[in-house]
């Protein structure tokens, strides 16, 4: 009796295990998310500089750091935090560009989907032109204009 | 009930199995469903795990002497509550043990991160499940608790019940023995979970201090109860082995220090990666140690390869773990090799004068001391190896070597936190070490007058009044200073401050505790001991205590025999009451114990035993010792403990910080939804 439970819970606990990869991958779920990006990074950086610089800040306010001391540190640490403040803004324009770029390539996309696949392939070439467009890209063919403005 | 734990241990095998390969599947294909998948393999793991558990205690519980691992280990007349700690009393309950808390961790690791580090997890499931899958194969194939008594006879086996079982080995028939070894494991398995972490760090290449942030509570909690497991192992030896001391060098304790010494080093040189960037694949190298260690740990406690006090059965376990280990340590360095490009530094040392020498020496130091301990506890196996002899180390060796290493160490626990980051000029130290050094002096001098002539227990006082004198100094001198900028009155300002970082203040109060160790252990020095054959009427001298025999006495229960003397003691003419030291004779294991009487103060412990019964003229063997101080190393363990809480408690600089990297997870996500 004790054992035929025992059984069904392995039994169950399988299924419960494999359900996952029997689903299909829901459309809103991309690959797994990145949890550190350099940006990221590079903030989180710069913030345990200033951390650093506070905690100079109180040392030498509690008299443990000499001024020669505190002076140099303080120094190097903004000299630090600056450099990390460049790093930072140069991969942020990065990251605008890529995010301009992949809202574009969102669009497309999108409007490819609304879009029946042969509609901008060319009758006479066959050249899967990229984007709709009224001649083809390659030979220049006029194509025919679908519904894509439904 | 034997048959539903095998049930459980085979389908926990299976799920272990398919968690490492779907882990690495979902790692490298980086796919969430396959992720889910792999998450909840770990579930079933548990679940599996939980259940062979849960039949095997109640095998124990029910008296099923039919189950051999029952038999063996408990019997009828066992007190309820020394029936529970039946489970890990054996090889074949601790390895399941082990493996049921390596299932807790890994469940916990992977629900505390079902919303972030989603790219660690996968790798880490993988990790975790190739470990558990080593210890359920041998819980199963090579120390299976289920297993079932037969009689084998020429017409075939039979079936075979004891009416009783050989019972619970005396010794571990006592209170901290029930806390103790779940502490020590939960301390061993959990190192696990880091070096998973890490591992993983590797594989995918997030090599910045990402792994570092989030296993350091993951580091910290199995540290706190292994170090909570050392010091009850030791307040179980003073109050049950009847020698008067609670650490010998045996190698089991050894076994749990080695990896509590590694570990150390790493919560230390982690805070150089954090700082400065620096260290990283000393990093790596200290966490794959601190966990090729702790699973040598539970190798020694657990194989019999080498004697120990504990005398746990020998067994054939050995070379499995050994091929173990060595698939630990040839892939961990594998991997660390393959990423060496990706762990270089990004600042240098800018003086030798600083709080990175200081945690760089530090961590040489404990280096040097896992080195020292473990060359000590396995020296028996190399001379059989290379002089076919058993050459066994005792606590000389270690404690010429490890007394040295040890006051360096607490030299360094008081200076590092008085020198600055990257350099600290000769004028900051002036500041930093005039009042700590003055006061250490005058109690030196003090202490010399009063007596203290031991070079290295006048050294041990000394080094603690100038750690204790500068921590303090730290908790003065930042109250001060924020009474002076928010105008808090002092106790208020000595809260806030702790709590804006519990990790450096709860840092300070670890710290204090390791001070108060030594003082417990400085007292060892002025150790006195006497002993006299006693019958009712006999007086015994110690010091200045008087012992005197009223009577001899007896009795019986149905778990064991026992004799004591009944002693009256005073001190310098005052009456201290009555001490009753006892002399058992456990029935089902037939093994005599002796039950100490004890008298604790904060100065000293009275420890008297009742070392046995001179069969010619009827009296009893009193042993007594008195031990200064020993109450200051379980006081120091306290403190360590609460020291380490409170570090875990999460400060409001880290707060502040999460909150950001929160906002900016969001920010991600939102942009991964255009």
């Amino acid at each position: 009796m004790v054992l035929g439970i025992a059984i069904l819970l392995v039994i169950g606990m399988a299924v419960y295990v494999a359900t996952p990869l029997l689903s299909p991958e829901s459309p809103g779920e991309g690959a797994l998310p990145i949890d550190v990006t350099p940006l990221t990074d590079l903030k989180r950086r710069r913030m345990v500089v200033y951390e650093n610089l506070q905690d100079l800040e109180f040392e030498y306010k509690a008299g443990k750091v000499s001024r020669e001391d505190y002076e140099a540190l303080r120094e190097n640490h903004l000299g630090e935090a600056a450099q990390l403040m460049l790093a930072a803004q140069e991969q942020e324009e990065v990251t605008e560009n890529d995010v301009i770029i992949e809202r574009q390539v969102a669009t497309r996309r999108a409007q490819r989907k609304l879009q029946p696949h042969d509609s901008y392939t060319c009758p006479e070439c066959g050249f899967e032109n990229p984007l709709p467009v009224k001649f083809c890209g390659n030979c220049g063919t006029k194509l025919p204009q679908h519904a894509s403005k439904k | 009930m034997n048959q539903v734990g095998s049930v459980g241990l085979i389908a926990a095998l299976a799920f272990a199995i398919y968690g490492v390969v779907a882990g690495a599947v979902a790692g490298k294909l980086r796919s969430p469903r396959v992720l889910k998948s792999a998450q909840r393999a770990v579930l079933g793991f548990f679940v599996m795990i939980t259940l062979a558990v849960f039949s095997l205690e109640y095998l124990i519980l029910t008296d099923n002497f039919h189950s051999a691992y029952v038999a063996s280990h408990s019997s009828r007349a066992l007190p309820l509550i020394y029936k529970i700690p039946v489970l890990w009393a054996g090889q074949e309950g601790s390895l399941l043990f082990w493996t049921w808390l390596l299932s807790i961790y890994a469940g916990l690791a992977v629900w505390l991160n079902r919303r972030k580090n989603r790219q660690l997890v996968p790798y880490v499931i993988s990790i975790c499940m190739g470990v558990a899958t080593f210890f359920s194969l041998i819980t199963f194939l090579v120390a299976n608790p289920f297993t079932q008594l037969s009689l084998v006879s020429a017409t075939g086996t039979t079936p075979f019940t004891p009416t009783d079982g050989n019972g619970l080995n005396p010794a571990l028939q006592f209170h901290s023995m029930i806390i103790h070894p779940p502490m020590l494991y939960l301390g061993y398995v959990g190192f696990a979970v880091p070096f998973a972490f890490a591992m993983s760090a590797l594989m995918t290449r997030q090599l910045g201090d990402n792994w570092i942030r989030v296993t350091r509570r993951w580091t910290m909690v199995p540290w706190m109860f292994l170090g909570t497991g050392i010091v009850l192992g030791g307040q179980w030896a003073y109050h049950v082995l009847g020698w008067g001391g609670y650490w010998a060098w045996d190698p089991v304790e050894n076994a749990s220090l080695l990896p509590w010494l590694a570990g150390t080093a790493f919560l230390h040189s982690v805070m150089m990666q954090e700082k400065r960037g620096m260290m990283k694949v000393w990093n790596m190298v200290l966490i794959i140690l601190t966990f090729f260690l702790s699973i040598f740990g539970t190798f020694l406690t657990r194989s019999g390869i080498i004697s120990s006090v504990h005398a746990f059965a020998k067994s054939d376990i050995g070379p499995y773990f050994t091929v173990f280990l060595a698939i630990i340590a040839a892939f961990s360095l594998t991997v660390l090799f393959l990423r060496l490009d990706f762990l270089k530094s990004e600042n240098r040392l800018d003086s030798v004068v600083s709080r990175e020498s200081g945690f760089l020496f530090n961590n040489w130091v404990l280096l040097a001391a896992v080195l020292a301990v473990l060359w000590g506890t396995i020296f028996p196996i190399i001379s059989k190896a290379v002089e076919n002899q058993t050459v066994t180390v005792g606590p000389p060796f270690f404690n010429r070597v490890m007394i040295p290493i040890g006051l360096l160490l607490l030299f360094l626990t008081g200076v590092g936190p008085l020198l600055a980051w990257r350099k600290t000029s000769f004028q900051s130290i002036k500041r930093n070490f005039t009042v700590p050094l003055i006061f250490a002096a005058v109690v030196g001098a003090f202490l010399f007058w009063a007596g203290v002539h031991h070079l290295y227990t006048w050294m041990s006082l000394f080094l603690c009044t100038f750690v204790f004198a500068s921590i303090l100094g730290e908790f003065y001198k930042g109250a001060r200073t924020r009474m002076k900028i928010s105008k808090e009155n002092f106790f208020a300002a000595v809260y806030n401050l702790t709590m804006r970082n519990t990790r450096r203040y709860g840092g300070y109060i670890v710290h204090l505790g390791i001070v108060l160790l030594f003082v417990g252990f400085a007292g060892q020095a002025f150790r006195f001991e006497t002993q006299k054959l006693m019958g009712p009427g006999d007086l015994l001298q110690a010091k200045d205590y008087l012992i005197r025999c009223d009577r001899l006495t007896g009795g019986e229960n149905s778990n064991y025999t026992y004799e004591a003397a009944v002693l009256a003691v005073t001190k310098d003419g005052h009456a201290l009451g009555e001490m009753r030291p006892q002399r058992r004779l456990y029935l089902a294991s037939q093994q005599p114990l002796s039950r100490i009487a004890l008298r604790s103060t904060l100065a000293e412990d009275l420890y008297v035993v009742l070392a046995g019964r001179d069969p010619d003229s009827g009296k009893v063997l009193i042993h007594v010792i008195i031990n200064p101080l020993v109450q200051w190393v379980w006081i120091g363990g306290m403190v360590v403990l609460l020291g380490t809480l409170l570090a875990l408690v999460p400060s409001r600089v880290e707060r502040q910080m999460e909150e950001i990297r929160k906002t900016e997870e969001e920010a991600v996500e939102a942009n991964h939804v255009l």
